[in-house]
């Protein structure tokens, strides 16, 4: 999806620079397509990196939840502390058809998401959190 | 000075007659204000010319205060006239509105806090707020306003007495004074802690850019216009701030109670805050860089449902003291000696990670709690029991990993205390993080074992607090 995203945005983006540089110079245009191809392949990459870190595991007493490349984080949150469940889906992860699953426990910091999920295997998910979260239920 | 129990099951009380007038009581104060200047003014300037613009001026400002007073007053009168509360079932049930009708409830046994508040107009009517926080978001906090003085302490300890599992009519519980902090002490606290980098900047950047710039080039009036009204602004917030942190802290009293930690602060305005001590869910003992000389530490709190904009004053468990007596205040809440946690510096190469203050942090756990430390000039002790974690992270920049490095936080409600173990080895950090999880699950398997709710069903913390719009929902509405 971010994949789309990028070669929506980034290939018009390249053209027109390259377009403005050509009326200037044209080795200028060149290293300026040169430049722009490298940076989408990188972000290519870089996307397919951060896509292939998401993941999540349900345990018997809490839900792991790890994403990010460069900047790690493994999320544990125990099912008696969540609140809420939330699926969301933005404009563009509803173009692409993907849901996102949301935990919230009564601390603000628990960031705890688990992306890119298809409609029915987000609300399974959501219904079984929330069956496991009233069963082991605690107090604050 | 506490009435009697109020006999709260089913009976429905209403809110105290003189409720419009401390609705109104801000603008009341800045009417007379008004009025006394305007007096002063025009005694001085005995009908001159401007006389007329200025009587236009004085016209305008008056009807706008006006029409203000009628529109608080008015705002008092209908909270008077449909606000309705009582208990039910325990619940803590208040009905209010005129045109959206709304009926709040609060479970008993979800109460975090219970604060009795007076704004000064309150004070003088023998008025006071009755404010309920439960766990939850921003709405969570319910407020009673007004109702006599007297009253709410009765109410304040029959809710907590029930909240606690105790019972119905128990009065107010014998408190037991900790400490009462001197004012000279409070304002010595207050501007020492002032002094840290972030307020030096505040006050010296502009200073130190325009002498930068006369340095350069010449003589700037324009840009040293400029730096001195920056100057000004920045000594500004930093006076209000003073004041602030001064009236509001002001005669600070910790007292222990069974119902909890009872804090009384105020000067002008004044509250009661009663928080039981399973309630708090962790707290940091900090020693801003030039308490240290003088042995004193502050301590602050998290306890859930204190949000919103006093809650940099709400969350102050102890302004300052000496260094020994914060933590045994802090080791007597949290039920553990917190000075005997064995507490562990992350591996030495964190020094490329964290060059000089990695020496400062520290983290350590035991069978009750888990505490950190950091800090090279302003220190800190952050400490919280396992059975309050909420949920549990690991975080690794590009850098740390480079280095075999990883930080675990805990996640506490929302608060002024951050759990952070920073800096810790990847596979330390991967075992604490484990090792607390499985121990937060140990805890709150205990905690919440003889514990059964009243109602039986156990339903999850977002329900303590529900808020329903009338409009017929199966009884639950109000009946005016």
């Amino acid at each position: 999806m971010r994949r789309a995203v990028l070669l929506v945005l980034g290939i018009p983006f390249v053209g027109a620079a390259a377009a403005l540089l050509y009326n200037w110079s044209a080795v200028a245009c060149d290293v300026a397509i040169g430049v722009g191809f490298l940076a989408l392949l990188s972000g290519w990459v870089i996307i397919g990196r951060n896509w292939h870190s998401w993941g999540y595991a349900e345990r018997a007493d809490d839900l792991l939840v790890t994403h990010g490349a460069m900047f790690k984080k493994l999320v544990v949150v125990p099912y008696g502390r969540m609140q809420l469940v939330d699926v969301e889906a933005g404009p563009v992860e509803r173009l692409f058809g993907v849901v996102k699953v949301k935990l919230h426990t009564a601390a603000a910091t628990t960031d705890a998401r688990v992306l890119g999920l298809v409609p029915e295997d987000a609300v399974a998910l959501r219904d079984r959190l929330r069956a496991l979260g009233e069963a082991r239920a605690a107090g604050l | 000075m506490a009435e009697q129990p109020p006999d709260l099951e089913g009976v429905t009380h209403r809110l105290h007659p003189l409720t419009p007038v401390a609705y109104a009581g801000r603008v009341i104060g800045l009417v007379l204000a008004f009025v006394i200047l305007g007096h002063l003014d025009t005694s001085n300037s005995s009908g001159q010319a401007s006389g007329t613009s200025a009587g236009q001026a004085t016209l305008v400002t008056v009807s706008i205060l006006g029409a203000l007073t009628v529109i608080t007053l008015l705002r008092g009168t209908v909270a008077l006239m449909t606000t309705q509360y009582g208990l039910e079932a325990g619940e803590f049930r208040i009905d209010s509105g005129l045109l959206q009708r709304q009926s709040k409830r609060v479970r008993l046994d979800r109460l975090q806090s219970v604060d009795v508040i007076q704004p000064l107009t309150a004070r003088v009517l023998g008025l006071a707020e009755l404010r309920l926080s439960t766990a939850g978001t921003e709405r969570a906090s319910l407020r009673v306003r007004y109702i006599a003085y007297g009253h709410a302490q009765a109410l304040r300890a029959e809710l907590l007495g029930r909240s606690a599992g105790i019972g119905p009519g128990v009065a107010e519980a014998p408190e037991h004074p900790l400490i009462t902090i001197q004012p000279g002490s409070l304002l010595a606290a207050v501007l020492l802690e002032l002094v840290s980098w972030r307020v030096l900047l505040l006050l010296a950047g502009p200073a130190l850019a325009v002498a930068a710039a006369n340095a350069s080039s010449g003589p700037h009036p324009a840009a040293t216009g400029v730096g001195i009204g920056l100057f000004v602004y920045g000594l500004f917030i930093v006076a209000h701030f003073i004041w602030r942190r001064v009236t509001t802290l002001w005669d600070f009293t910790v007292a222990e109670s069974p119902d909890g930690l009872r804090i009384r602060r105020g000067l002008l305005a004044t509250s009661a805050q009663t928080v039981p001590f399973d309630r708090i869910q962790a707290l940091y003992l900090h020693q801003p860089m030039l308490f240290r000389p003088f042995g004193w530490a502050l301590v602050r709190m998290n306890v859930a449902g204190y949000v919103g904009r006093e809650v940099s004053e709400q969350t102050v468990l102890l302004p300052v003291a000496p260094r020994a007596f914060a933590e045994w205040l802090v080791s007597r809440v949290v039920g553990v000696d917190v000075a005997q946690v064995a507490v562990t510096r992350p591996p030495r190469r964190a020094r490329f990670r964290a060059p000089l203050w990695w020496r400062a942090e520290g983290t350590g756990s035991d069978e009750g709690i888990f505490v950190t430390r950091h800090g090279v000039f302003s220190r800190s002790i952050e400490a919280v029991p396992h059975q309050r974690t909420q949920s549990v992270h690991m975080t690794a920049g590009p850098w740390s990993r480079a280095l075999g490095l990883a930080s675990v936080h805990l996640d506490s409600t929302r608060g002024p205390v951050k759990i952070r173990a920073r800096f810790r080895d990847a596979h330390e950090a991967r075992r604490i993080l484990d090792l607390q999880a499985e121990r937060a699950r140990q805890a709150r398997r205990r905690a919440s074992a003889p514990a059964p709710l009243p109602n039986g069903a156990p339903l999850p913390d977002g329900t303590a607090l529900s808020t329903v719009a009338d409009g017929g929902a199966g009884g639950t509405g109000p009946t005016p």
